[in-house]
């Protein structure tokens, strides 16, 4: 009879509706609305369990969905250290906010770092400048949880990465990468290939570039500022503070050490303050152009005595909130264990910066027993790349992109003017990224990166002169395949 | 047959119908006569159902319109004073929608549709909606209507008002042939002509009450008057209004 | 099961069928639903567009005076979404009637006082009269605030100082708003339109089946059938919902339609009406165009006659709505499990939520549509007995 097929056909119709309905209400069900300092917006964060026994971690995995939908593939952010977790890249966030519009942003906080079970060994909040006071704490750190020290690398990290993809139901994948995050996403490239789409690479550590061996990179970023600041007729006017750096350094413990203002209390530190303070000081204030801009003036004053302005830049930079124990399981076992004395002494010479920089972890590495773990040469890809770097970066320089990286065959490179490490929030770059996102096969039109500069450096007490006009920079950008 | 037993309706008080009571045979032609008001259409929509009787029954074959409505309505055509088309719909939709509704179904619908319309002449109306149709088109769709399904007895109210010669003609032709085929047909009029050419039986109406009944010859008898129609105006509307009428 | 078996005889199949060619052969009821379907995803669309122009990024003409001895404040100015065009002495009113957003002047020996820690005087001029102007000076200050900042922070660097004393504790805000929970006021008037769609839609053909059937006389003819009052009105009910159920979901599909070409995720807004949900909306409409249709019906059937019946659905028609706005006005909380019975408010919840990718609860949707199903089966009962009343064929 006609009208009972008619009611099986509805019926049928219905029990559909309703079990998709029941299949749509549950999709959502693992997510928990949450938020991240510096990012207004909810997030949705789930946790995924990695590991067994001491190696157990809840991966904290947090999503900015897209906000229109329209089934782009997401894209992943990879923080850099080691030990830097994804939940603090809420800058890089906002900056690709409108990338957010279609394509959601996944955070993964990697084992060991922010909200995956943070290995920061009690060391993040304070200062401490004796390397010794540090070292045993570290010791006591890594023979406290050796298994867990021991089992961090890049190889976990990408393991883990990809666990969160297939968990989260993701195609490919977008990678975006900072810093040691752009060794990660090569590494990914080079395990999983067919997961990824394209890289997104800003300030690149090549995976056979030794990325530990910073003095060089730090000087050269300084003799930029240097030019830089030459050419700028009111920085010029300081004079010759690279000369006046030169001797501070040479005489550092008698003068600046000894009298170290505090640049939070005010008081005189109790301590002395060793050389390597200074040189790191220096190096850390250009990672940014905002506070490279002010090295001129507080090493021209600290030149004639007055340590304060260098106090000042020290207490903008004392916060790293890395987690210490991921930075040394990584670097001792994959960057350390394959950085030779004669290359660490070849790198250091002639710089101002010296050995400053990887005593550090050279100490650390030391109470810090991994075993080394090696990566083998990479593989011909042919993803589509973009490198982003910095003019003037002190540790991942702009000329890492050139080096170590022809085995990608679909690579383009952004150059900052005058950029520091990291520069996916300056100017045009999002757009830029957002141009490439949705079609990485074209060519960019770069243009618009000559309308970034420094910021004005500070050349008084007053700040930043204001009435007189800044020569435009030089601007150089490359663009191509490496 | 049609039997009305003892039928009475008021409307808001006023008594129309009273106690009235007739039966129409089947295989005859009955004209029902009655001046405007003496309850003519009231009489009518009792038989059809639309209308409740206050008290009394009505019999369509034995069936009594108010206990088996539905049952009643199978056996009756009816062709209303307006002929109730629509105007979006062809003939053969409109004739296949209420020979659906009579419940006709299959090869039966077909057979009826396609025998009502050769006999209604209808061929070359058949697929045009019956927007714009002349009265005489309207009629034969209407008493198609009212003859698809074959019924048994067949109510007609004032079906010639408005209708061409050749209209007439058929219709008159189609009445004849369902009275051979021993159909029972009521139907109102005021063209004493017609009633006088086509009647088996005439009954008039005055004051909801039958005055008279019988065949035209009996009328003109026991009214002694020499045509139908000044017999109809003695027996509706009494003797006084027939002198007047003469004079 | 007697109604049941009913419900699927050949002679209701028949009224169907002669109801739905009646009503779909109605070229001007036809004609005003579909016009109504489509008028209303332009009208939505043309409402988001002027928002977005009111509320979205925007380019705003700025004018500096006396910008010339302060290039680093001209560059900042520029950031951004800024059209900055430097003059000489001018006057701040006029540039402003001349379609300058905001007016930037610099006092006179700007550079010397700043470097005196004198603070000197940026002179801001806005017309608190026009719309755009008063977001333009919120621009103009955002990007001299960044500067600002860096010159703070230089000194105080300058000094010896940690930023972080300025800043005793940080401020995070954070927004609990999802992307679907913002577009909600620009999704909350698509469910009012969406029903006022299923009254238009078949406004005209309620009346013609109804009060215009009675009028040309066909009523009497089909209530001389052998079929029960409430099969023919039935019928009609289906025939004209059918009629109003299309156009709103063509007034849904050509809205999903233009949706993906309207710049919603520019506003941070979430265009995320699932196609379970625009399907489920679809299937929730069906009972509310029946209960609407055969309420439409009634109300013409009751009528005097078709002009009658015009004027008293033409008021019809702005009832529901205007109730549903006062609902909506007056804070009445209406999410409450009694509400999502209430035939109107309900879908119009229900479709809120739906439209912004939200899913609701499959249980209440059945049971709210079930209530109006039953008001539906209530009125045909109740037409039926309307249709066997005497007086509504008129004289005897």
């Amino acid at each position: 009879m006609l009208w009972i097929r008619g009611l099986l056909i509805i019926t049928l119709g219905f029990c559909v509706w309703v079990s998709l309905a029941v299949a749509s209400s549950a999709e959502s069900d693992n997510f928990e609305s949450c938020h991240l300092d510096g990012w207004g917006s909810s997030l949705l964060c789930t946790d995924l369990p990695v590991g067994e026994g001491d190696t157990a971690v809840d991966l904290a995995v947090m999503i900015a969905p897209a906000v229109n939908d329209i089934g782009r593939e997401p894209i992943y952010l990879l923080a850099g250290g080691p030990g830097q977790a994804a939940s603090h890249l809420t800058p890089i966030l906002n900056a690709l906010h409108k990338v957010n519009q279609d394509r959601a942003i996944v955070l993964v906080d990697r084992r060991g770092s922010g909200y995956s079970g943070a290995f920061d060994c009690g060391i993040n909040r304070e200062i401490t400048m004796d390397l010794g006071v540090v070292s045993e704490r570290l010791s006591e750190c890594y023979l406290e949880k050796t298994t867990f020290a021991n089992a961090l690398n890049s190889r976990q990290a990408v393991e883990d990465l990809e666990k969160v993809r297939i968990h989260l139901g993701h195609g490919k994948i977008a990678l975006w990468g900072g810093s040691w995050g752009t060794r990660t996403a090569l590494l990914y490239q080079q395990w999983y290939p067919d997961s990824l789409s394209v890289l997104i690479l800003d300030a690149v550590a090549p995976i056979d570039t030794k990325v530990f061996l910073t003095a060089r990179a730090a000087e050269n970023a300084l003799r930029k500022l240097e030019l830089d600041c030459s050419e700028d007729p009111i920085c010029a006017e300081l004079g010759n503070w690279r000369v006046e750096l030169d001797q501070l350094l040479v005489s550092w413990d008698k003068s600046g050490g000894a009298n170290f203002p505090d640049p939070r209390s005010g008081d005189r530190l109790k301590v002395d303050i060793p050389r390597s303070f200074l040189q790191n000081l220096i190096r850390t204030a250009l990672y940014a152009p905002e506070t490279a801009a002010q090295i001129p003036f507080a090493v021209s004053q600290a030149g004639s005595g007055n340590y304060l302005p260098l106090s000042g830049l020290a207490g903008l930079l004392s916060d790293s909130g890395m987690s210490v124990g991921l930075t040394l399981s990584v670097a001792c076992a994959e960057e350390l264990n394959r950085t030779s004395s004669e290359e660490l002494a070849a790198d250091s010479r002639g710089s101002f910066l010296g050995t400053a920089f990887f005593e550090f972890f050279e100490e650390g590495c030391r109470v810090w027993p991994v075993a080394p773990f090696s990566y083998k040469k990479p593989e011909p890809r042919n993803h589509p790349v973009l490198l982003i770097s910095g003019e003037a970066d002190p540790i991942t320089p702009y000329y890492y992109a050139d080096q170590n990286l022809n085995y990608l065959s679909g690579a383009k490179h952004l150059l900052v003017p005058g950029g520091g490490h990291i520069n996916t929030m300056r100017g045009c770059v999002p757009e830029l990224i957002k141009i490439f996102l949705n079609s990485p096969s074209e060519a960019l039109d770069t243009a618009c990166l000559d309308d970034i500069q420094r910021p004005p450096f500070m050349v008084g007490f007053f700040g930043p002169e204001i009435d007189i006009p800044k020569t435009k920079e030089k601007v150089r950008v490359q663009e191509g395949s490496l | 047959m049609i039997s009305v037993e003892a039928v009475s309706k008021q409307f808001s008080g006023e008594p129309v119908l009273r106690r009235l009571s007739f039966s129409i045979p089947d295989g005859q032609i009955t004209a029902l006569l009655g001046a405007n008001g003496a309850g003519k259409t009231t009489c009518l929509r009792i038989i059809t159902g639309l209308v409740k009787a206050d008290a009394g029954s009505v019999y369509v074959n034995n069936l009594h319109v108010s206990t088996h409505p539905l049952e009643a309505r199978r056996q009756l055509g009816v062709v209303g004073d307006r002929e109730g088309l629509y105007e979006r719909l062809t003939v053969a939709e409109y004739l296949s929608f209420f020979a659906s509704a009579q419940g006709l179904s299959g090869s039966e619908l077909t057979w009826a549709l396609n025998s009502v319309r050769d006999e209604l002449e209808l061929e070359s109306l058949w697929h045009r909606r019956t927007k714009g149709f002349s009265q005489g088109e309207r009629m034969k769709v209407s008493l198609a209507r009212a003859l698809v399904h074959r019924p048994k007895h067949l109510i007609l109210d004032e079906p010639t008002r408005g209708l061409d010669v050749l209209a007439a003609r058929l219709l008159r032709k189609t009445l004849l042939r369902l009275r051979s085929e021993g159909v029972a047909i009521l139907f109102s009029s005021h063209i004493m002509a017609e009633v006088s050419e086509l009647s088996d039986k005439v009954l008039v109406m005055a004051n909801g009450v039958v005055v008279a009944n019988g065949t035209p010859e009996e009328l003109l008898q026991r009214t002694e008057c020499k045509n139908l129609e000044d017999s109809f105006v003695a027996l509706a509307y009494g003797r006084k209004a027939e002198r007047e009428a003469v004079v | 099961m007697n109604f049941t078996r009913r419900m699927f005889t050949a002679p209701m199949r028949a009224l169907i069928r002669k109801e739905l060619l009646e009503v779909w052969r109605d070229r001007r009821a036809l004609g005003l639903a579909l016009a109504f379907a489509i008028l209303f995803p332009g009208l939505i669309a043309a409402m988001i567009m002027f928002a977005l122009k009111s509320q979205g990024e925007k380019t705003f003409r700025v004018a500096l005076i006396g910008g010339e001895n302060v290039p680093v404040l001209e560059q900042q100015l520029s950031k951004g979404s800024f059209q900055l065009d430097s003059l000489s002495e001018s006057d701040p009113a006029s540039l402003l009637n001349n379609n300058y957003d905001a007016v930037v002047k610099i006092a006179d020996g700007f550079a010397d006082d700043y470097r005196n820690f004198r603070s000197p005087k940026v002179y801001l001029y806005v017309d608190g009269s026009n719309r755009f102007s008063g977001r333009g000076a919120t621009h103009v200050q955002k990007n001299l605030g960044e500067l600002q900042q860096l010159i703070v922070q230089q000194r105080l660097v300058a000094r010896g100082v940690a930023v972080q004393l300025m800043a005793p504790w940080q401020v995070q805000v954070r927004d609990v708003s999802t992307p679907s929970s913002r577009s909600t006021w620009i999704f909350s008037s698509i469910p009012m339109l969406l029903i006022m769609t299923l009254f238009v839609g078949c406004l005209s053909s309620s009346i013609d089946t109804s009060a215009g059937e009675r009028e040309r006389m066909s009523l009497e003819v089909l209530l001389q059938q052998p079929v029960e009052a409430w099969q023919i009105v039935l019928g009609k009910v289906i025939a004209v919902s059918s009629i109003s159920w299309f156009a709103s979901i063509l007034a849904l599909t050509s809205l999903m339609v233009v949706f993906p070409f309207l710049p919603l995720a520019e506003m941070g807004i979430k265009h995320a009406t699932t196609v379970w949900g625009a399907v489920t909306i679809a299937l929730a409409l069906l009972p509310l165009a029946l209960l609407i249709a055969v309420l439409q019906i009634l109300l013409a059937l009751r009528s005097q006659s078709f002009k009658d019946a015009q004027t008293q659905l033409s008021i019809l028609q702005f009832l529901p709505v205007t109730l549903l706005f006062i609902l909506d006005m007056s804070a009445i909380e209406l999410k409450g499990p009694l509400w999502q019975l209430v035939p109107l408010v309900a879908q119009q919840q229900w479709f809120k939520v739906l439209l912004v990718g939200d899913s609701i609860s499959v249980a209440w949707v059945i049971a709210g549509s079930l209530v109006s199903l039953l008001l539906v089966v209530g009125c045909i009962l109740g037409g039926a007995r309307a249709l066997q009343r005497e007086s509504l064929l008129g004289a005897t």
